[in-house]
């Protein structure tokens, strides 16, 4: 079985148990004239882990490895939008540079190019910050143990994510050149507290150390 | 009736809808345990300076009285497994060994994070009174396999304010998990703790971010303060 490098300790996995999970690499996030520059974010965080991962779907796509896309995003009716959630964010549902802000169905709403999923690839919406509440994640996921998580935000949707899988007894291995934050205090604090306490959450390591094993 | 608000907090004066009535709101008390801030429980044992996982106890014992008084609703947690381990998922097992405080094994206030062993109790200085909720978990949120957000929508709950330890892991996920099903939440910053003090102040700021991603940050007195008839 492959074996990573990773903090807080060698990571050891099945790939015939294994998913990679790519969190909400949407237009309305990571596109500059989107709806996160237009909140004052820099979207270069973001866009710096484009590449890698673009890199590492290749590989794990040419491995025959299992891929889930997530969006977060709403009904154009919002009936699915906790009023606390609209009021907060209040351009939700409003027009933006790209379509309607976090509305399915709406250009920005959509995965960025570099990373569009392939026929056959589950894309998972949901309406909150976490991919298993109100999703049918859980279920896609019954031959699988281990996750591979990639995506935006860390301490936001990537961290509730975490979380959740781990709750349910999945093994994550978070990559951080492949998961970004707009704020790099977050970025570096968010991936420490996933490998505290002996891995209270999961492990941390780099995609070049997987590519290493599923290019065997 | 009472009613709560608008609290003094941080990102915006908490609740989003101005004011909530009293009989809105619960308060709930996360993992107050033995093993987690008790003298000679596990955390202790380990070296830890439980000082930090105790700080906020004095401030939430104070709220704790305040919001009785007003009758308000509150839930209690405790993260625990069943004695034959059938519920404690073998990852969260091997690391907690690894760590050398395996779930399940001897500890020095009995098995550690079992059910019904002393170590799992609520600390005095927070325990429940008859009557209030005590919700059991297996894992770090309090709705993943529990009956928690039955509870909540039966009692008509829509806010929540958050108590307990530690903030960067079962605090922020079950804040995370109560979000994401639509609760307002606010959590305060003088009745929470970790033992690590920069992921305690990481994870209150992490709240703030983008207006207030997951809710909003105040203390215990801001919440008495905002309390009327």
């Amino acid at each position: 079985m492959p074996t990573v490098a990773a903090d807080p300790g060698p990571f050891t996995f099945d790939l015939d148990s294994t998913a990679l999970i790519v969190i909400d690499m949407q237009r309305d996030f990571l596109l500059p004239g989107g709806f996160g520059e237009s909140l004052g974010n820099d979207v270069a965080q973001l866009r710096r882990t484009i590449a890698p991962l673009a890199a590492l779907l290749a590989a794990w796509r040419a491995a025959g490895l299992p891929v889930i896309h997530t969006r977060e995003g709403h009904l154009p009716d919002l009936s699915d939008c906790p009023p606390a959630k609209l009021k907060r964010g209040s351009m939700i549902g409003q027009p933006g540079t790209f379509g309607k802000i976090l509305i399915r169905g709406e250009y920005g709403h959509d995965i960025v190019d570099e990373l569009q999923p392939l026929p056959g690839e589950p894309v998972v919406d949901k309406p909150g910050k976490g991919a298993f509440y109100a999703t049918n994640l859980d279920e896609l996921l019954r031959e699988t143990k281990t996750l591979i998580v990639t995506g935006v935000t860390t301490e936001v949707c990537v961290h509730t994510t975490v979380r959740e899988a781990n709750d349910r007894g999945y093994e994550c291995l978070v990559l951080s050149d492949c998961v970004g934050s707009y704020f790099p205090e977050f970025q570096s604090v968010g991936l420490r507290m996933i490998a505290a306490q002996g891995g209270i959450f999961g492990w941390v390591s780099e995609s070049s150390a997987l590519l290493k094993e599923i290019t065997r | 009736m009472p009613t709560i608000g608008s609290v003094r907090a941080n990102p915006y004066p908490w609740p989003y809808d101005g004011t909530v009535q009293v009989s809105r709101t619960a308060l709930i008390c996360i993992d107050w345990q033995t093993d987690f801030c008790g003298p000679g429980g596990y955390v202790d044992a380990m070296g830890y300076d439980i000082e930090l996982t105790r700080a906020g106890l004095p401030a939430t014992a104070k709220l704790l009285q305040h919001v009785r008084d007003l009758g308000m609703l509150v839930i209690h947690t405790r993260e625990g497994h069943d004695p034959d381990l059938s519920d404690l998922p073998a990852n969260k097992r091997w690391r907690s060994a690894r760590i050398g405080a395996e779930i399940g094994g001897p500890g020095p206030c009995g098995r550690i994070l079992i059910k019904g062993e002393p170590g799992w109790e609520i600390v005095p200085e927070v325990a429940p009174v008859p009557g209030e909720v005590i919700i059991d978990k297996p894992g770090k949120g309090a709705f993943y396999a529990t009956n928690l957000d039955l509870v909540l929508r039966t009692h008509g709950i829509t806010h929540l304010i958050l108590t307990g330890i530690t903030t960067d892991v079962c605090v922020h996920t079950t804040m995370r998990e109560a979000n994401d099903r639509g609760y307002e939440c606010l959590i305060l910053s003088d009745c929470t703790g970790a033992t690590d003090p920069g992921n305690h102040a990481a994870a209150l700021h992490m709240v703030t971010m983008q207006g207030g991603v997951f809710g909003c940050v105040a203390t215990s007195d801001d919440v008495i303060a905002a309390t009327g008839a």
